[in-house]
């Protein structure tokens, strides 16, 4: 018989991976939603606005549609890999989070439980959140090669060089935080830049904000969003490895689009952007403030910047234009890494000698 | 330094610091405070154009309210789609501005093309297009409009300009579907 404490954690950890699942499933709902009222804004026109107040119910009525529309799969796919694709590129976007941490830990009044916000807090946080979601790629390449379309394949072939090559640059600036944080975990990456935003990374001169620029150029080629979505680009590919796909398969690889944004996005947030720290920490002023309102606090301030960051990659999605591939790959092989490379080793001399 | 030496540094320093992307990020930023230019048609709002518009045939009256149409047929031949149908009738009793009156004056809009060659041929300016433009229908017979309604007095008036967007209300009937403008309350379109 095991002790009581150890049930009681193996419960709660249940419980928080059941509400993050729950929260990442839901959040495409809302997310597409803000992403054509985006669209709308910048493009002077409403967006969705017929289905409910303000089409806030737009995204029940896709879903509805996504629902109830046939399940085709070609002729001369490769039927496992086919239903298998979408699986495989959403299950790593979901296993990301649970190296993520929203908060540090939250102490329960009256009984002084200490309650985690975060599901676990690996060594190798950094790591792990790298190469699982990395691990999306597959489905996307499978969901291409299955389709036996050579739109599909096209997409999927896209996608794996764009991977590759941007994997490289973003491994590079995960190190670089790595080592401006000295931690690979990613509860003591935050811990580290807390106290105010002075002690961001962002504000790490003069490497912190190149490697913020390596970070996020790298990242939204990673995640396949304009200006690099050249796998799923609908001018020359029909629409790239999701041609072949219907009703809720579809849907599948379009939830783990979304959440790879967020997924970004919370990285983006906990790397640079001192994750749940308030830009300005009232104990650097001697103001006590109970922990547990702090910690609160903090969760508002990490969601508060991670749609900020949500909000940017769709400003930019609605902003540029598509990059050629050749273009694609001069700024990864050309640029991004050889400037990743110069800036480890500015950071490397600055641990050496200004610490 | 040379000029074009300068040229290159200047390009690539604004290269490394993003600017055109900075630039192009601010201008869709910025019309994110300018609000839609969206016509809110049919749900609230329609559209009222100008005099010069091409919309549905209207045949008019005189200041004494006697009718301008004499049947004299000759919108009929200058129609290009044969759309017209004038069948005429003498009528003493004063109803036109001469004896001469239109027995049936039809009008087949599924043919129609809003060429305007029925007002230029008309002698006495009674057949005008109009500025209706909702001529979608359930029925066929819906599309054939004849005299006694063309008539009546147009929803838009003549003095108004127009171009401009009304308030408006959204009507379904057995008619098919309307949208009626309040042509008091209006707004100038966007640009």
């Amino acid at each position: 018989m095991p002790e009581l404490g150890l049930i009681i954690e193996v419960v709660l950890i249940f419980i928080k991976v059941y509400i993050v699942g729950m929260i990442l499933f839901m959040l495409p709902l809302p997310l597409t939603w803000l992403e054509r009222k985006v669209a709308g804004r910048i493009q002077v026109r409403l967006g969705p606005h017929r289905v409910g107040p303000k089409g806030l119910l737009q995204p029940f009525a896709d879903m509805v549609k996504l629902l109830l529309k046939e399940d085709i799969i070609p002729d001369k796919a490769d039927r496992f890999l086919f239903k298998l694709a979408p699986l495989l590129a959403m299950i790593p976007a979901f296993a990301v989070f649970v190296a993520i941490p929203v908060g540090d830990t939250f102490t329960i009044p009256g009984i002084d439980y200490v309650f985690k916000l975060y599901i676990s807090d690996m060594n190798v946080g950094v790591l792990y959140v790298l190469a699982i979601g990395g691990l999306g790629i597959y489905g996307i390449i499978f969901g291409g090669w299955a389709s036996n379309s050579k739109y599909s394949l096209l997409g999927g072939l896209r996608s794996a060089a764009q991977m590759i090559s941007y994997e490289v640059a973003l491994s590079f600036a995960a190190i670089g935080v790595v080592m401006m944080s000295n931690s690979l975990s990613l509860v003591e990456i935050v811990k580290s830049q807390g106290g105010g935003f002075w002690n961001w990374n962002l504000f790490y001169l003069p490497v912190g904000p190149v490697w913020f620029l390596i970070f996020f150029i790298a990242s939204l080629a990673e995640i396949n969003r304009i200006p690099f979505d050249l796998p799923e680009d609908e001018g020359t590919l029909g629409s790239g490895f999701h041609t072949e796909y219907s009703g809720m398969r579809f849907s599948f690889f379009m939830l783990a689009e979304y959440i790879a944004m967020v997924t970004i996005s919370v990285l983006a947030v906990v790397f640079f952007f001192g994750g749940w720290m308030p830009p300005i920490d009232p104990a650097t002023f001697g103001i006590k403030v109970p922990a547990q309102i702090m910690s609160v606090w903090g969760i508002g301030w990490f969601i508060a910047k991670v749609v900020v960051f949500i909000y940017i990659f769709m400003w930019i999605r609605f902003t540029l234009p598509r990059y050629r591939y050749d273009q694609l790959m001069t700024i990864g092989w050309k640029i991004l890494i050889p400037v990743s490379l110069i800036t480890v080793l500015v950071t490397g001399l600055m641990r050496i000698f200004l610490t | 330094m040379s000029e074009k030496c300068k040229a290159k540094l200047i390009n690539f320093v604004k290269k490394s610091v993003f600017a055109d992307f900075i630039r192009g990020l601010y201008i869709t930023f910025s019309y994110n405070f300018e609000g839609a230019m969206t016509l809110k048609y049919p749900d609230s709002e329609k559209w009222i154009p100008y005099r010069r518009f091409r919309g549905l045939h209207t045949l008019n009256k005189n200041s004494e309210g006697k009718e301008l149409c004499v049947a004299c047929e000759l919108c009929s031949r200058a129609c290009p789609t044969d759309c017209i149908t004038v069948i005429p009738e003498e009528n003493d009793a004063g109803r036109g501005i001469a004896d001469r009156v239109a027995k049936v004056w039809e009008v087949d809009l599924t043919r129609c093309m809003f060429c305007g060659y029925c007002e230029d041929a008309c002698p006495t300016t009674a057949v005008r297009l109009g500025r209706e433009y909702e001529l979608a229908c359930t029925t066929l017979e819906r599309g054939t409009r004849s005299r006694d309604e063309l008539l009546l007095p147009q929803p838009v008036p003549e003095a108004l300009t127009g171009g401009v967007v009304a308030k408006a209300r959204f009507i379904r009937s057995a008619d098919g579907i309307k949208v009626v403008a309040e042509l008091g309350k209006v707004r100038q379109r966007k640009l």
